[in-house]
């Protein structure tokens, strides 16, 4: 069997490794460029499963049990030092407590911290304009490139054929099959074809077939500062009562990225800068912690969250056709769900459907029936 | 590549200590894109954006790979600020 993966990304890579595992061995990786150059090379490198809906809670929570038996059978990286929600507002505890019950139940161990608990986790926090916090414990966060390299490495020793600045530019289908994928470098047939072409990417493609996906990417600026001594303690620290939820996290390397949901043109080009915005960008998070104003700001780039409706991902056979899949829309989670992604991915393909039941929610479906996901606490 | 040049510890990123093996050892295990390359090794990360090691790193890639170093660029894109600025600028509107 020869399996087609459009998209050389996270989750694209992830599903390639599930597939290997399980016996597949004939795969071929299309991407439109290099290795990992949407999403997967432009995100922040941060994971949780601290959220608002039961899918994502459980999918989110198994993923990162894999990412970490990946870290010891890949030899990856990652730190699971935890994300903190500050609030601001006295009523924002009523609902981290809510939401803390939530997690609770679902085997996720946040919990709700005054400002003094708030400070011994983050040095350096003003207490005087915070009223508490939310603690996810087993957040964290990873080098990016360093861990989808190594991912890389191992899928080439593997045999996983890559063809690079190969860009899909239709899908060709005969009975409800698609026979094969028509590339800027010529045609590519398969017994099956996955999409992970992120959201744009995966949207056009399927247009080509006549299914609509309703995904569009949704512009993000983030700004990384010269690297500095460790000064940010958890993986990510996020001002939840600010419009636009800004946050910051430090990398491995020192650098802080900064970033804010600011408003923007939707799929707004690469090269189309915000400069702008930098300051609107980091402002909330220095009254927060005053020390960083003393930081440079080194550079900013363009990603994109690849939001659906229901800011969920998308997931599983796209009907009506009998050998086509997606793993598209994560609004933003992409790489933290990219080992459950392969795991489903590779479910749906080889039995059917996926292992654990939760993603039945998640498939096309539900943009026809109407019954989308809901969830409240999109940052990170 | 000269005997004496591979020899010794060179850097070839000032910014982040990025050394001439780093990017040999690197294209050897199969780094074989130079976009990849680059941002796995993070050269052009720094405060310099790549002035000194980006075009060392091409020649070394192109020279390993058969690749021409024009195609290895192609993808650079240099980011704003082009130097490094100082937060309370940005945030204050330009007061000191």
């Amino acid at each position: 069997m020869r399996v087609v993966i459009i998209g050389g990304g996270v989750s694209g890579l992830f599903t390639a490794y599930e597939l290997w595992r399980r016996g597949v061995r004939d795969i071929i990786i299309v991407e439109r460029k290099y290795l990992g150059s949407g999403g997967s090379t432009r995100n922040i490198g941060c994971f949780r499963s601290s959220f608002t809906s039961p899918e994502h809670v459980v999918l989110m929570k198994k993923s990162i049990e894999l990412w970490l038996n990946y870290r010891d059978e890949l030899g990856l990286q990652l730190k699971q030092s935890g994300y903190l929600w500050i609030a601001r507002k006295p009523e924002t505890l009523d609902v981290f407590k809510k939401l803390s019950a939530f997690h609770n139940e679902y085997g996720v161990p946040t919990r709700v911290l005054d400002p003094d608990e708030a400070e011994h986790v983050q040095p350096g926090l003003n207490k005087s304009i915070i009223t508490g916090a939310l603690f996810d414990p087993t957040a964290g966060r990873m080098p990016v490139l360093e861990n989808l390299v190594k991912l890389y490495l191992k899928l080439k020793s593997l045999g996983v054929t890559f063809h690079y600045y190969t860009e899909v530019t239709k899908l060709n289908t005969s009975n409800y099959r698609i026979k094969s994928a028509s590339t800027s470098r010529g045609e590519i047939e398969g017994d099956v074809f996955v999409v992970t072409a992120g959201g744009r990417g995966t949207r056009e493609i399927l247009a080509s077939i006549n299914i609509k996906l309703p995904v569009v990417d949704e512009t993000r600026h983030p700004v990384i500062t010269e690297p500095y001594v460790e000064v940010i303690k958890p993986a990510l620290v996020i001002d939840w009562d600010t419009t636009g939820a800004p946050y910051v996290t430090q990398t491995e390397h020192g650098g802080l990225i900064f970033a804010r949901n600011i408003s923007d043109v939707h799929e707004a080009p690469l090269t189309s800068h915000r400069v702008d915005a930098i300051g609107a960008t980091i402002k909330p998070i220095i009254e927060l912690i005053p020390v960083l104003r003393h930081v440079n700001i080194l550079r900013y780039w363009i990603g994109y969250y690849e939001t659906t409706p229901d800011h969920h991902p998308v997931y599983g056979p796209v009907q009506p056709y009998e050998n086509l899949y997606i793993a598209a829309g994560f609004s933003g989670h992409g790489l933290m769900m990219g080992p459950i992604t392969g795991v489903l991915i590779a479910d749906w393909i080889l039995n059917g459907k996926p292992s654990i039941p939760i993603a039945e929610n998640l498939t096309m479906e539900r943009f026809i029936t109407g019954r989308l996901v809901k969830e409240i606490a999109i940052v990170g | 590549m000269g005997e004496e040049v591979a020899r010794a510890v060179t850097i070839i990123c000032r910014c982040n200590d990025i050394t001439l093996d780093d990017v040999i050892n690197a294209i050897k295990a199969g780094v074989d894109d130079f976009e990849v390359l680059r941002k796995y090794l993070r050269l052009g990360f720094g405060p310099c954006q790549g002035r000194s090691c980006l075009l060392i790193a091409a020649r070394i890639y192109a020279r390993l790979t058969g690749k021409r170093i024009a195609d290895a660029l192609s993808e650079y894109k240099v980011r704003p600020p082009i130097v490094p600025v100082p937060v309370r600028v940005l945030v204050s509107g330009g007061e000191e």
